[in-house]
């Protein structure tokens, strides 16, 4: 296995042209908003590349991750990029299956320790020994410690890998947790989103493989060329909500006029995402340009932040009896401390005594 | 024993705090904005001259007595009580180095004004002993005598007699019935008495009836000074009784910052209902006059460079900011402007009482030197201003930096130019 070919040798194996090869190099150097120039060296990278293995391992998830990678039609530069890696272990898209598939993982951590790239989408169950997702016998837990060992870095792609997601949902009965939660001691990327867009993750990918490095990563460890900036400042309707144009309801006059979805609860503000400007389906549409606002897919426990219909202005949850029992006491509490504060004014008012030039005079002496 | 005592002094600023002044304390962020905006801190560098750290002692009284925490803690006895040492050593920052030229009110972001709680935290001080000795005699001798300066009913007579007889204009004291009411303040009977000459010449040349009351001639008022509202308020009711007994339809603040704004804006809360009658600024009424046509100008200019000092408490607490400037395109060929001039520009050092306190002085010539850098960058042979105070600082500080420059008073100026050929005489005429 060690004598793999090159990625260049493998395409041409394949059948994808030079050109084709060039064209996805510089889509992806466009894309992780690098200069033109740079498409060459991304060509010349990938190409002299053996290609790296890779393992996916699937947890608690719902395979959308995968469905959005392999959704496109071939040859995209989706499908590209698995040309240009070598996925040794996928449990959707594998062909072993059983023994055979489990085997071969372990065949390849052992082989290619250090330098295989580990692949997560789903979050990891640890409520109760982590029984409530096993593979092959193994918990999810005890198969991504032991994959995660020799990977020479992690990239958890969606949101439950990267923050636990829906798995992860109040009252969370699994205790699901994100891969970042469990390894402390590899370079992980989150490529979050629920799912994340097919072109970030090849996009990240391209990038892992050209230059050896991970890329800048935000706070939450997102890569800032495609978190860098929320969906609202890059939202093709953002002038309308700078002219205070607000749809109401998902068919009003405003919604039919493309009106910005602010207060039909888009959380666009919030939400850091490419979607805005490489939408969806290979640049058909997305989200809020099919008329709906934005869900906060990509940022974490998403799920939880209340309401998709609420403006992101509002509170979350309802106040509740306690809510309303705490603001009735504030309010009563206000008023007692008012009432209070007026009645030591008005005692210091009573006490006044005029200040008479006399008085003054008599301090002097 | 002194009947002016601490817990006085304490009882008064629990009166004075009211919800303003109670939201400036929770609004203040210590952005320190205000330090850049005061010309003590500018031109001394040492930041116990910020604005908002002046009124320390009134924040420790609302905190003390007003809000939850700051009662609990002074319950347990984990906060010092205000006392008469803490109000000693506030003594400087809130009577030397605080004009209340209103400049970090202006410039606070969140609206703090800090002026206004200057002038509630001098309450405290004033009741509790702890006000300057000059501005305490300067009281005492305006409730007792009528005047900061002493001067009485036969002075202000002689003076005005002597100003009718150089102006060759008559001036009839105590008339009822006139339209205006001038007042006076003590420095422009004394020192600036031209002034009152100036005021008969442009009445006359406008054809305007007006009076001096002999009863209530004096338009400053030493208790907005000194921080007492007792004190303000039986001045003010001076002036209200006799413009009321004399039927006038306007009273005229002089060529004074602190008069004008004490009469104009502080008298009807002081007394606690509207005036029969109006209050107008000198310059408001030559601007008034202006604008009707009544001011008629020769045809020799004044041609020497000059520029305004603008009086804070007219800008930044009156608004009289365009009037002054229009009268002097009038009778003015080349004028220029300070720069920071108008709703911005820099105290002369001795407004708020600042003037009456001798302590002070070293640190008010030494700030003069923003007013000093002003001038410089525009060099002008003379400085025309609107109040008399302003007046004498800006002479005390020219003289102590040895800067050549004139300063005039604006309503002299004016009556200096006016063409006596073209009087638009009045009914008395």
């Amino acid at each position: 296995m060690s004598k793999r070919p090159t990625v260049a040798e493998h395409l041409a194996r394949q059948g994808v042209s030079r050109r084709a090869f060039l064209k996805f190099c510089a889509a992806t150097a466009s894309m992780m908003a690098l200069p033109p120039g740079m498409a060459p060296a991304i060509a010349e990278a990938l190409g002299q590349r053996r290609r790296p293995a890779v393992i996916w391992l699937s947890f608690q998830e719902c395979t959308g991750c995968t469905e959005s990678l392999t959704r496109s039609h071939s040859p995209t530069i989706e499908s590209l990029i698995f040309d240009v890696i070598s996925l040794d272990y996928h449990h959707t898209l594998q062909a072993a299956a059983g023994d055979a598939a489990e085997h071969h993982r372990e065949r390849v951590q052992e082989e290619f320790a250090g330098e295989y790239l580990l692949i997560v989408d789903g979050s990891i169950p640890i409520a109760d020994g982590g029984v409530y997702s096993t593979i092959a016998g193994m918990t999810n837990l005890q198969m991504l410690e032991e994959s995660a060992k020799g990977a020479a870095a992690i990239v958890a792609v969606g949101s439950c890998a990267a923050f636990g997601g829906i798995p992860k949902a109040n009252p969370n009965p699994t205790g699901a947790v994100s891969v970042a939660d469990i390894i402390k001691d590899k370079p992980i990327i989150n490529v979050s989103g629920c799912p994340p867009i097919p072109v970030v993750i090849t996009g990240v990918l391209a990038h892992y493989l050209t230059f050896g490095t991970i890329p800048e990563l935000d706070k939450l460890g997102r890569p800032t060329a495609f978190y860098g900036e929320t969906i609202h400042d890059r939202c093709y309707r953002r002038p309308f909500y700078d002219q205070g144009k607000f749809a109401k309801s998902f068919d009003d006059a405003g919604a039919r006029n493309g009106w910005c979805l602010y207060e039909l609860g888009c959380k666009g503000p919030t939400t850091y995402n490419a979607c805005a400007t490489t939408k969806w389906n290979e640049g058909t549409s997305w989200p809020v340009e099919s008329g709906h606002g934005c869900l906060g897919c990509s940022e974490p426990d998403f799920w939880d932040a209340g309401s998709f219909y609420k403006a992101v202005s509002m509170p979350i949850s309802d106040l509740g009896k306690l809510g309303l029992a705490a603001a009735a006491a504030g309010a009563v509490a206000g008023v007692a401390v008012g009432l209070h504060n007026r009645h030591v004014k008005a005692g210091a008012k009573a006490a006044h005594k005029p200040l008479t030039a006399d008085e003054l005079e008599g301090d002097k002496s | 024993m002194s009947a002016l005592n601490m817990e006085r002094g304490v009882k008064a600023m629990m009166e004075q705090i009211d919800a303003p002044i109670a939201s400036y304390f929770n609004s203040c962020v210590h952005c320190g904005l205000c330090a850049d905006a005061c010309l003590f801190y500018t031109e001394t560098g040492d930041p116990k001259y910020t604005p908002i750290h002046k009124v320390e002692p009134l924040r420790r009284v609302w905190k003390q007595e007003y809000t939850f925490w700051g009662k609990l803690m002074s319950t347990l006895g984990l906060s010092r009580r205000v006392t008469d040492a803490d109000l000693d050593a506030w003594q400087e920052l809130v009577y030397d180095s605080c004009t209340m030229c209103g400049r970090c009110s202006a410039v606070c972001p969140v609206g703090n004004d800090i002026a206004y709680m200057v002038r509630k935290v001098r309450e405290g001080f004033a009741v509790s002993g702890h006000a300057t000795e000059g501005l305490a005699e300067a009281a005492i001798r305006t409730v007792n005598i009528g005047s900061p300066m002493g001067i009485k009913a036969e002075t202000l007579k002689k003076m005005v007699a002597s100003e009718a007889k150089a102006s060759g204009i008559e001036i009839e004291l105590d008339k009822p019935g006139v339209e205006y009411l001038l007042m006076l303040s003590s420095a422009e009977i004394m020192q600036f008495h031209e002034f009152i000459g100036a005021v008969a010449k442009v009445m006359d040349h406008a054809g305007a009836t007006w009076t001096i009351s002999t009863e209530a001639f004096e338009a400053t008022n030493t208790g907005i000074q000194i921080g007492s509202s007792d004190i303000a308020r039986q001045l003010v009711q001076r002036v209200v009784d006799v413009a009321e007994k004399l039927g006038v339809k306007t009273v005229i603040s002089p060529e004074c910052g602190h008069a004008y704004i004490a009469i104009r804006w502080d008298g009807p809360n002081l007394i606690g209902r509207p005036y029969g009658f109006q209050v107008k600024h000198i310059v408001e009424v030559l601007d008034e006059f202006r604008a009707q046509g009544r001011l008629h100008f020769d045809d020799s200019k004044e041609d020497m460079k000059l520029t305004f000092h603008d009086p804070c408490q007219m800008v930044r607490r009156g608004g009289v900011v365009e009037q002054p400037r229009r009268l002097l395109d009038l009778c003015a060929d080349n004028f220029t402007e300070m720069p920071d001039s108008g709703v911005w520009n820099w105290c002369c050092g001795g407004g708020g009482g600042v003037s009456t306190n001798e302590r002070a002085e070293p640190l008010r010539l030494k700030v003069f030197s923003r007013k000093k850098s002003q001038l410089d960058s525009i060099g002008v042979k003379a400085m025309v201003t609107t109040c008399s105070n302003c007046r004498n600082m800006l002479e005390e500080g020219l003289e102590e930096y040895g800067m050549d420059m004139e300063v005039l008073s604006l309503t002299e100026l004016l009556a200096e130019h006016l063409d006596d050929s073209k009087a638009s005489k009045g009914a008395e005429a």
